[in-house]
């Protein structure tokens, strides 16, 4: 283990020191031995697998938690939160995964929520405004605070949340739990300036990602938990992904060797695609036994590419052919019978419907084949859905477990494998990775390759470079709603993708 | 080893016994259920030599009858995401309608006929409009509430409708010479919440239901239509009120527009009593039925005991919100 | 929520313990069309001193929702299955609640029938006003105070109430014998609360133009009807100028006599309609022998008889000693 508390040469005492910190449920040890130190100034990267004990070694710094053995200490002072309230009270703050922001509020009301400067009962609008600029200004970044909520941009509603925190209390230890994951990557640049400039200005800021590049580039420290220990903790000098990585998993990345595959015949041919707004014209040709990656920006139309081609949004021009025959306008039904499949970019909200259980996740695009006479049959259902469980390593309860009790990781493997049940042919996957840990996200590369490998059709859509270069055969850029000219994978460099893509 | 295997076997039966009453117990059923015993013991208990006579549980069981075929029916719109609140007025058209048949000199079973046609037409207008206007349900069947009474109010001449029931009052009259414990008319709910309970477990629609009210999204990406499914939803539930309708016809034997007014809102408790949820994608046709019968057990009770209005009011307010607050506990 | 509230609460619940014991005294169940409305209030302490007076139980329960046809049948069925002595019974409707009546004779239950008729020959009694007469009656006097002339409009009560539509009857007979009064409205509801009553009360007189003169008079069958004609009047200023003839009494119907916004009432005698229910079925079932139909009698009340003390009784009688505060 390297010395923590040594950084730029001059030694710092720990403003947040971590010593053998455990916490069980029941007879599961969610955390087993949780030791760092952090001191201020400080971006302190947290790093783990989903069930390395991430979320309970913050929750119990954030209040939420109570641990069972172990202590904290907080500038020099036992520090043991009894709630959320009392942790901001000694000047830890958690900003969650997800932006809460009421919609309907501006900018400075949403900041100034439940603290609104009054005078004789009425809320003091301008002071709200100022309060908010304040609050704002060490993270860099200048918001108008009479904009709605709703107009923000996702990195602009991720940095109003982590401004709120700020302005709610004195905040020594601020927690980020993935702030980036559903940012894509010129967005994310954006956040990372704000917690850089939030550390400068002498704040520990608790940063916790499965993005290893941003970590990275953000990070002056890191602690990787795994099995609900801690791993390895120290400086970031020096570091790079493949150690992350390796730290992560506990052996190195596997190397993925790329066997030539066989290219089959045309299954999907766009020309000219143009929906409402975007796509503005794209076009592109698909083969059996090839992944085909699209790279493009937020807002560049790659997702209502698919949208369109999928049915779900409407298209005003262009054509659509589905094998050698033309079928441009569709529902997504009438597309599932042609056997196309699509995952969505938002797995919460439209991949998956989270109330109910997997089998029925799995199975829902195609119930035909597990029922007779409209009924649909239980054992059958279960049968699916345990084989789709066993193939995809799927880790739940059950086949009859809620989805939405499954890990990030887990859930994205019911939606694909949900393609796999109704035996798509082409695979539509937006974002399949989207916020996901390492190991399943190596898993999904492997199962994406061997799709390819048994003659499947891929179109893989994703703002991370290295992932497209890593399991894609052509890539094409997506910009203002036209496809680039594909090239072979061999033709491009991550430096080739960015520059294409934001010229 | 082979004194080994069969106490293993064993003990894979008792956990998967264990497993098997845990999954029982996490039913959303089971609260209702418990509810239900709990408050007939207590009145049973205070007055048990007129509470427990078969002639007061036969009476329970036909004044539940109504409120349970409407609420297999709201079970499956409020799950499908939506809700229904012309249900009221559906009933009171449906026996405006089937005693104008009856007058008009039709038979029973052409009356009866009418009776479910004219509920599923309410409810097909219901679906037609949440569909195709893209109006949220709350406010599409809060104008047809109002329509629909009207409707029922213009079409019996403002006044009630007199009627010979004929057959149609067997429904929901026990013959004292019959061998079974009920009326026709509870059989056939009974019948009917079977069908219901089956629809949503077992069908390809019953995932399709569930489905649109958890994720209206996933569901369209998984080629589920959901206009369909909508209207669907709304006619069987508009069909089940007409059934409802004929059943409160043969209660009252008069045509009454002025029927059933707040009915909607009994219903509507029963289903969220019985684990159903008004965001969608939750609820159960067994637990919804078993609410309507603790609020009949309620009432009744309250008249044996001699319990103020006011003070039976507050009761039945108290068990919706406890039933459901236990109900969240349950599933934390 | 007020403590005495609260107290009551918690005595209604433990009066659930103490109903269970049994008396041995006659219990006869006495069930109203609702139980808000003034006029039931009288019913409710005539039946009370009614069964001081003989020494029997009476159990006083009326639908939840004042006027819910389909609850009054469960609570008819209820008593029923209970096994009560005797049932007092207002009929909703004169069809529907047959076949519980017939179900509780069949149950050795007798029922008597007060206030509103039924059909049929299932019930052992029928105690009420003579609605016909008493709606008659009213539409004479306002025929009178309008010296004769002009027009006037009929606020009815609810769709299918039969007390209210023969008093209706009654009033249009009287009405229509005078040749100079013409009714310029006879269709409107005004429905089962005095809310609803004042807002369609208040529609009709603005419809009929009764702010420019063209409405000399006004009938309504019942005391909410009644009361929320008073209040539409006094909303459009009209109060006393337009001559109001009511059916029943409360507070603010008699005040309302008093300060002249009310030409006159048709008075029933609800205390005592209670009071003879109740004792006709003690009667019956004691064996001794009753006459089939009982009419209660109806008054016309006026400012210059108001005084009266056979009035007076009649217009605010003293609940207090039989319902208590």
């Amino acid at each position: 283990m390297t010395d923590p508390v040594e950084a730029d040469g001059a030694t710092h005492a720990p403003l947040l020191s971590v010593d053998r910190v455990a916490k069980s449920y029941g007879a599961t040890a969610a955390l087993k031995n949780a030791t760092f130190t952090a001191i201020e100034g400080e971006v302190h990267a947290v790093m783990g697998e989903n069930g390395a004990g991430k979320s309970t070694m913050l929750g119990i710094l954030a209040g939420l938690v109570r641990s069972d053995h172990g202590t904290v200490t907080l500038g020099g002072v036992h520090y043991a939160p009894r709630s959320a309230a009392d942790a901001r009270k000694f000047g830890v703050a958690i900003v969650p995964q997800e932006p809460t922001l009421c919609d309907h509020l501006n900018v400075a009301e949403n900041v100034t929520l439940g603290i609104e400067p009054v005078s004789s009962g009425f809320v003091r609008a301008e002071e709200a405004q100022r309060r908010c600029k304040a609050a704002l200004a060490p993270l860099g970044v200048d918001i108008d605070p009479t904009r709605r909520a709703s107009d923000l941009t996702p990195a602009e509603r991720q940095l109003v949340c982590i401004g709120r925190a700020l302005a709610q209390s004195k905040v020594r230890v601020l927690i980020l739990d993935e702030p980036t994951s559903s940012l894509t990557m010129a967005e994310a640049e954006r956040v990372l300036d704000a917690v850089r400039a939030l550390a400068d200005s002498g704040l520990c800021v608790l940063y916790v990602s499965h993005t290893l590049g941003e970590v990275v580039r953000v990070a002056d420290a890191y602690t990787v938990l795994r099995n609900g220990e801690t791993v390895r903790s120290g400086s970031m000098k020096g570091v790079e992904v493949a150690d992350l990585t390796e730290m992560l998993l506990g052996h190195p990345a596997e190397a993925r060797v790329r066997a030539p595959r066989e290219k089959g015949e045309r299954v999907l041919s766009v020309r000219e695609l143009t929906g409402v707004k975007l796509p503005a014209g794209a076009s592109f040709e698909l083969h059996r036994g090839e992944i085909f990656g699209v790279f493009g920006l937020v807002g560049s139309g790659r997702t209502e590419l698919v949208r369109a081609i999928y049915g779900l949004d409407r298209v005003v021009r262009g054509e659509v052919h589905i094998g050698s025959s033309a079928s441009t306008r569709s529902t997504p039904a009438h597309r599932l019978h042609e056997g196309i499949g699509m995952v969505s970019e938002d797995r919460k909200g439209e991949g998956l419907a989270l109330t109910m259980s997997v089998a029925d996740n799995l199975t829902l695009s195609k119930l035909e084949s597990i029922s007779s006479g409209g009924i649909v049959s239980p054992n059958a259902q279960g049968t699916a859905a345990r084989d789709l469980i066993t193939r995809l390593q799927i880790r739940c309860a059950g086949p009859d477990a809620p989805v939405g009790s499954l890990s990030g990781g887990n859930q994205q493997k019911v939606a694909i494998g949900r393609l796999l049940h109704q035996n798509a042919n082409v695979l539509l996957l937006d974002e399949p990775t989207r916020g996901i840990d390492i190991g399943s996200r190596e898993q999904l590369y492997d199962l994406s390759i061997d799709l390819a490998a048994k003659q499947k059709a891929i179109v893989w859509i994703s703002t991370q470079p290295a992932e497209l270069l890593a399991v894609c055969d052509r890539i094409a850029v997506m910009r203002r709603g036209v496809l680039g000219a594909p090239r072979d994978v061999t033709d491009w460099s991550e430096q080739l993708l960015l520059q294409e893509a934001a010229a | 080893m082979t004194e080994a295997k069969p106490t293993e076997a064993k003990a894979t039966e008792a956990s998967a016994m264990s497993s098997r009453l845990r999954r029982v117990l996490g039913e959303p059923w089971i609260g209702p259920l418990v509810a239900l015993l709990v408050v007939y013991a207590m009145f049973a208990v205070v007055t048990p030599d007129t509470f427990l006579r078969g002639v007061a549980l036969e009476m329970m069981a036909r004044h539940t009858v109504v409120v349970a075929f409407c609420s297999v029916g709201m079970t499956l719109v409020i799950i499908q995401g939506g809700i229904d609140l012309s249900v009221g007025s559906v009933v009171a058209l449906v026996t405006v309608v089937t005693a104008s048949l009856l007058r008009s000199g039709y038979s029973p079973a052409v009356a009866a006929l009418g009776a479910v046609l004219a509920g599923a037409l309410c409810g097909a207008l219901n679906g037609a409009l949440v569909a195709g206007l893209k109006i949220t349900p709350f406010i599409v069947t809060l104008g047809t509430m109002s329509a629909l009474r009207g409707l029922a109010k213009g079409f019996a001449g403002e006044q009630k409708i007199d009627a010979d029931a004929g057959a149609l009052e067997k429904l929901m009259l026990r013959d004292p010479d019959s061998a079974l414990p009920f009326p026709p008319g509870v059989f056939l709910a009974i019948v009917v919440a079977l069908f219901g309970a089956a629809l949503l477990a077992y069908s390809r629609f019953g995932r399709h239901i569930v489905a649109t009210g958890s994720s209206p999204a996933t569901a369209r990406l998984c080629g589920i239509s959901i206009p369909r499914v909508t209207i669907v939803t709304y006619t069987l539930a508009g069909l089940l009120a007409g059934i409802a309708g004929m059943m409160e016809f043969s209660t009252l034997t008069v045509g009454d527009p002025t029927d059933s007014i707040g009915l909607e809102l009994e219903v509507i408790a029963a289903v969220v009593i019985g684990g159903g949820s008004l965001f969608g994608g939750q609820g159960s046709v067994a637990g919804s039925v078993l609410g309507a019968m603790l609020m009949t057990v309620i009432a009744t009770g309250a008249t044996h005991v001699g319990i103020a209005n006011w003070i039976q009011e507050i009761l039945t307010g108290a068990i919706i919100v406890v039933a459901v607050t236990v109900d969240r506990m349950r599933h934390r | 929520m007020k403590r005495r509230d609260l107290l009551a609460l918690g005595v209604g619940l433990a009066g659930t313990a103490a109903c269970g014991s049994k008396s041995g005294k006659m219990k006869i169940a006495v069930i109203p069309k609702g139980t808000t409305h003034e006029f039931w209030k009288s019913v409710h302490a005539g039946a009370v001193k009614a069964s001081r007076e003989l020494d029997v139980e009476i159990v006083w329960k009326g639908p939840l929702k004042e006027d819910d046809l389909k609850e009054q049948i469960g609570i008819v069925e209820t008593f029923t299955s209970q096994g009560v002595s005797g049932i007092v019974l207002a009929p909703l409707n004169d069809k529907a609640l047959v076949a519980p009546v017939k179900a509780a004779k069949s149950a050795n239950i007798p029922t008597v029938v007060f206030d509103s008729a039924l059909q049929g020959d299932e019930h052992v009694s029928f105690v009420a006003t003579d609605n016909v007469a008493a709606g008659k009656l009213g539409g004479e006097r306002l025929v009178k105070g309008l010296e004769g002339k002009g027009n006037v409009v009929l606020l009815r009560y609810l769709e299918g109430s039969a007390s209210t539509s023969e008093r209706e009857k009654g009033f249009l007979e009287a009405a229509k014998a005078a040749s100079g009064i013409k009714i310029v409205s006879d269709n409107q509801y005004g429905g089962a609360t005095t809310e609803s009553a004042s807002s369609a009360g208040e529609a009709l007189l603005v419809a009929q133009g009764a702010d420019k003169g063209e409405v000399a008079g006004v009938f309504c069958p019942n005391e909410s009807t009644t009361f929320g004609m008073l209040l539409a009047l006094e909303k459009l200023g009209l109060a006393g100028k337009v001559k109001l003839v009511g059916f029943d009494s409360s507070e603010k119907l008699v005040a309302g006599l008093r300060d002249g916004k009310i030409d006159a009432l048709v008075l029933q005698n609800p205390m005592n309609m209670g009071y003879l229910a109740v004792k006709t079925m003690v009667s019956h079932l004691k064996k001794e022998p009753i006459e089939k139909v009982i009419d209660t009698g109806a008054r016309v009340v006026e400012k210059s008889n108001m005084e009266s003390a056979e009035i007076k009784d009649l217009l605010s009688p003293d609940l207090t000693p039989y319902l208590g505060q």
